[in-house]
């Protein structure tokens, strides 16, 4: 069957993935066993103490960490059997990426550093729909500004729209409001929110937020490397 | 200043992690200039404590064409041993073949050698080499003659008229470097002074020169000997050399090399301060924290600097040391190559004066290019520091910084000019430098604006590669500047030896004569004229009577070295030819006055090279005086022509109107063009019909300065190869303190969806931008210098080598692809997750 984002199955698929990551004291068990399906078009929050695994359960989703064992199948796409470029070409296709800390490119303006995922699609007008995107996020007036000529609610909406202007099947937020102060944060995620609807893209959050967890259709809840919690909220 | 040396001494516990590259910008540049000092120190020491053992003698007289009186002989010989030495060129014949070459011929008494021993293979004792044995004298030579005349030990060859019979070849001959013309056309031969009687070689006019060795009684009135020797003969006519100054030309030769080694080390120096300056600069971008919270609590912008002052200093010592170290024990590291290159034992040892020397430059480059950022991080305000971490170090710093700034750099020009074997040259390498230095400033500040302006130009990959370029911080400017130094060096280097090369090699061999035979007698010229001009394949001759003489009076005043500029001194320093001339020989240009004509019979006028008379002082209307075979001939200046040394013509500088000199015993100097084919036919009837003759192959002449150009090329790429090591350095540096920043972009644009291959199309796109403006830069500054140096100084014509400028430009652009994409591959192979977490 195919849903509307032209994807057979779910968006994310999770079975049995494990993640031991080596540190100096040895061996780490981050993931011990996930079993995870997300329909597309699905809001979920991951919510869960610091070191429980949702920023690499998060990480295995956007093909930017490699499961140990298990499978992981995002946006019709086996993960495990796309070597470093193959992934880069499906985060391109599929992917919109919110860091807690921007993750800006310091050298490239506001437009610049929004228009590089759809100049790497080598979709044409790059910049009209990053002057756009920006647009969306309310930034039309700094779109020369660079990273560090803007403030940290300013540099999260570019990264925002820089998430959201390849229009990708699936937008992965990890704690985009980490660093922002209560009101910035929340006028980030509503725009986040809004951003979604209007793509009608999957969205998957972490946040350490209840309150904003709870504005997602779904919640996981993950506890020690295993999902502790999976409910549909109120 | 104990505050500031506490914080210090603390803050230097981190080590010296970050300072690699200013250790080695520092080592290399004071190692190449304490090792250029060390050797030079070695060698001259060599030349001094062996004066007597070079020269032959305590002092040693020398005469031109000329021998002693018996009253002079008498009087050299009341106070000291005297050993005469006959020098001259010949040609040498072997029997039993047909083979014949030119000898440089050294011709001694009983008493030779004074100083030193004559080292010989058989070892044989003096008294039996050079006797007399039947028909034929003894003799010993190089075993380069043997192997031209294809003869063995106990082989005969025949000079003039007189026989020889080799006994033995030369292992060693003391007092080469002595009584040596600067150039060797011939292989050396030996053989009793008694013998040239035999020769018939000596004739009026030939080219002979007469050394008088003297082994004093007492060694220590050297001075006292030297005084009566003036006093007793005023008028005499030769020249007096002493042990203290055994080889004028030798001590010239590493006092000229030595500057240009000490200058290019100086260089390599400068290139390395830039890295110095970088150093610092990314040093203190990684304490801006330690630096902004001893603001917070109290620490003055003076203490501070102290306190950052004195931990590069001393990581600066570290560096100076290190550099001391290699170049200090250099001598001893290159002692059997210095054995085998010399005529003269260096003494290997450690000599303070040079190392002083580089410590001297190596310290003032230091704090030249590290006061500048250290003040520019102090003077901020603490809450700016925590902020806008680039920009900090950008702009100029408090008056009374930025002047020791530039006090500091004027002080290492004066240093490298006052030190200066020739200050001329070094205020035009002090010129030079700044202006080079200028203009890749400007070239970096273009570069960064074009790349600017350029904006948006392209895709993202070359968008991200001009950005790279001008956004701040950007290493563009000082990697331009230690590159482009580095390979101006090269290419002025590669584009000067190219000329030379092409003119000994390709130009001069087309223009010049096969043959140059000198010593044709006045009663030889006919039927010379008629032997050479009857061989087949002869097509031109010119002849011209030759003298030699020596200035010894500029408009009636004695002629006084220090009454004239330097450029004109070694005129004085020796004899000159001297020639004649009617009518103005074909080729000739006056630039001034006019030529006489060919009926002149008035006063001796004189005509004389426009490059000579600008050296004298001297212009049209002044007088010049020659000695010539002991007569002084006083000359009105009538016009100056335009010499071209390196046409290989006949070339004289002073060339006198008919009358007193037609009549005076000369030779002549003949150049002959053939066929290339028949030359030989022409040397062969010339040696059979004129055995006093001697031919000089100009093929072989050209193979001499070709060899001798060809190993200083070797010395002077090397020296060129450490300043490219400075420059290669300081931009490994600059792109070391790039590279987290790099490797971050590359990251980020990997989770955004680029390959691996499009990032580092943009890395390529960066730094072959960067390589390739730079080495642009660098071959057009490098051409104008090598221009200025080969029509202005050697007065050449200047021919552009591409190639040698395609090499610049491959190595640059090889260099900064190699050093940008080093790490950056493996970075971008890893996982992207470690560098994007949220810690």
């Amino acid at each position: 069957m195919k849903d509307d984002n032209g994807i057979r199955g779910p968006m994310v698929l999770l079975n049995d993935v494990e993640l031991k990551l080596d540190s100096e004291a040895g061996s780490v068990n981050i993931l011990k066993g996930i079993n995870l399906e997300i329909a597309a078009g699905e809001t979920v929050s991951v919510v869960g103490p610091s070191g429980s695994g949702k920023t690499s359960m998060m990480m295995l989703i956007g093909g930017l960490e490699r499961q140990t064992s298990g499978k992981v199948e995002v946006a019709g796409h086996d993960l495990a059997s796309l070597d470093e470029d193959g992934l880069a070409r499906f985060r391109r296709d599929n992917i919109g990426i919110v860091f807690q800390n921007f993750h800006l490119i310091p050298t490239m303006n506001a437009m610049e550093n929004v228009a590089i995922p759809v100049e790497l699609a080598g979709i044409d007008n790059a910049f009209d729909r990053a002057r756009a995107a920006l647009g969306s996020v309310g930034l039309d007036q700094r779109l020369t500004h660079y990273p560090g000529q803007l403030s940290g609610g300013e540099q999260q909406r570019v990264a925002l729209a820089r998430a959201i202007v390849a229009q990708p099947r699936l937008i992965l937020a990890d704690e985009p409001t980490g660093n922002l102060d209560g009101s910035t944060g929340e006028s980030v995620i509503d725009l986040l929110f809004s951003l979604r609807a209007d793509h009608g893209a999957t969205l998957m959050l972490i946040t350490h937020n209840p309150a904003l967890a709870e504005r997602c259709g779904r919640l996981i809840d993950l506890q020690d490397g295993l999902i502790g919690a999976d409910r549909v909220t109120a | 200043m104990i505050n500031a040396w506490r914080i210090a001494r603390r803050e230097l516990r981190g080590g010296v992690r970050g300072f690699r590259v200013f250790l080695a910008c520092l080592a290399l540049g004071v190692a190449a200039i304490a090792a250029v000092g060390s050797i030079a120190s070695s060698v001259i020491a060599g030349l001094e404590e062996d004066g007597a053992i070079l020269l032959g003698g305590d002092a040693a007289l020398r005469m031109t064409h000329r021998d002693i009186s018996a009253d002079e002989r008498a009087w050299l010989g009341r106070s000291a041993d005297v050993s005469r030495v006959v020098y001259l060129r010949s040609m040498a014949r072997a029997i039993g073949n047909d083979k014949r070459s030119l000898v440089e011929m050294k011709m001694v008494d009983g008493a030779y050698p004074l100083y030193g021993a004559l080292e010989t293979t058989p070892p044989i004792a003096a008294a039996d080499l050079f006797t007399r044995r039947g028909d034929a004298w003894g003799a010993v030579a190089d075993t380069a003659l043997l192997r031209r005349l294809g003869i063995e030990i106990g082989g005969r060859l025949k000079i003039g008229d007189a026989i020889y019979e080799i006994r033995g070849t030369i292992d060693r001959e003391p007092d080469r470097v002595s009584g040596a013309r600067a150039l060797q056309l011939g292989p050396r031969f030996m053989a009793s002074a008694a013998s040239v009687a035999d020769s018939g070689l000596v004739q009026p006019g030939s080219q002979v020169w007469y050394f008088y060795r003297i082994r004093l009684n007492e060694p220590a009135a050297l001075d006292s000997w030297k005084t009566d020797l003036d006093d007793t003969f005023p008028d005499a006519q030769w020249s007096v050399q002493d042990r203290s100054n055994a080889s004028p030309i030798i001590k010239r030769f590493i006092d000229r090399t030595t500057l240009f080694m000490t200058l290019v080390g100086l260089t390599a120096l400068l290139v390395g301060g830039v890295g110095v300056g970088n150093a610092v600069r990314d040093f203190l971008a990684g304490k801006i924290q330690t630096i902004a919270t001893l603001k917070c609590i109290g620490a003055s912008s003076g203490l501070i600097f102290g306190a950052y002052l004195i931990q590069v200093m001393v990581m600066a010592a570290a560096g100076i040391a290190i550099g001391l170290l290699i170049g200090g024990l250099a001598p001893a590291a290159l002692a059997d190559l210095l054995r085998d290159a010399l005529p003269l034992v260096a003494r290997i040892g450690i000599y303070t004066q040079p190392l002083i020397l580089a410590t001297a430059f190596g310290v003032l480059t230091a704090l030249a290019f590290s006061i500048w950022p250290i003040a520019r991080a102090c003077d901020l305000p603490a809450a700016a520091l925590f902020r806008d971490s680039i920009a900090r170090f950008r702009g100029v710093p408090r008056w009374p910084f930025a002047a020791a700034t530039v006090l500091l750099l004027a002080a290492l020009a004066v240093l490298a000019v006052e030190t200066a074997f020739s200050r001329p040259i070094a205020m035009w390498f002090v010129g030079g430098s700044a202006a080079a230095m200028a203009l890749f400033g400007i070239a970096g500040i273009l570069i960064a604006r074009a790349a600017k302006l350029a904006g948006r130009a392209g895709g993202t990959g070359l968008r991200l590669a001009l950005a790279n370029l001008h956004r701040q911080g950007a290493p563009t400017g000082s990697v331009v500047m230690s590159l482009g130094l580095g390979l101006t060096v090269l290419v002025t280097v590669a584009l000067i030896e190219a000329n030379l090369g092409r003119q000994i090699t390709k130009s001069l061999p087309q223009r010049a004569p096969g043959y140059f035979f000198i010593d044709i007698q006045n009663d030889q010229v006919a039927a010379f004229e008629k032997t050479v001009s009857g061989v087949d394949g002869f097509r031109e001759m010119r002849r011209t009577p030759m003298l030699r003489g020596r200035i010894t009076r500029l408009n009636g005043e004695t002629a006084k070295a220090e009454n004239i500029a330097e450029r004109g001194r070694w005129m004085l320093r020796g004899d000159r030819g001297v020639t004649w001339a009617r009518g103005l020989p074909e080729g000739e240009k006056i630039v001034a006055g006019t030529w006489w004509s060919d009926s002149y019979t008035g006063p001796q006028l004189v005509s004389l090279s426009a490059n000579a008379a600008a050296g004298l002082g001297v212009g049209i209307g002044d007088t010049i005086t020659v000695n010539i075979l002991g007569r002084n001939i006083t000359g009105k200046i009538a016009n100056l022509r335009d010499v071209r040394w390196g046409t290989l013509r006949m070339n004289f500088i002073f060339m006198f109107s008919p009358g007193l000199l037609e009549n005076a015993p000369q030779t002549h100097l003949a150049t002959v063009h053939a066929d290339p084919a028949r030359e030989a036919a022409i040397e062969t009837a010339v040696a059979a019909a004129f055995p006093n003759v001697t031919t000089i192959r100009v093929y072989d002449v050209l193979e001499t300065v070709n060899g001798f150009l060809g190993r200083l090329g070797l010395a002077i790429r090397l020296a060129a190869g450490i300043a490219i090591v400075a420059g290669i350095l300081v931009l490994a540096g600059a792109v070391a303190a790039g590279h987290r920043r790099r490797v971050y972009d590359s990251v980020v644009l990997k989770v955004l969806g680029a390959t691996r291959r499009r990032i580092m199309g943009t890395l390529l796109l960066e730094y072959g931008l960067l390589g390739l403006v730079t080495a642009l830069v660098a071959s057009v500054i490098g051409t104008i210098a090598a221009w200025a140096v080969v029509t202005e100084v050697m007065r050449f014509q200047f021919s552009f080598d591409p190639l040698a400028v395609a090499t610049a430009v491959v190595i640059a652009v090889a260099v900064t692809l190699a050093l940008g994409f080093y790490g950056t591959w493996r970075a971008l192979g890893q996982k992207a997750a470690p560098l994007l977490r949220n810690e």
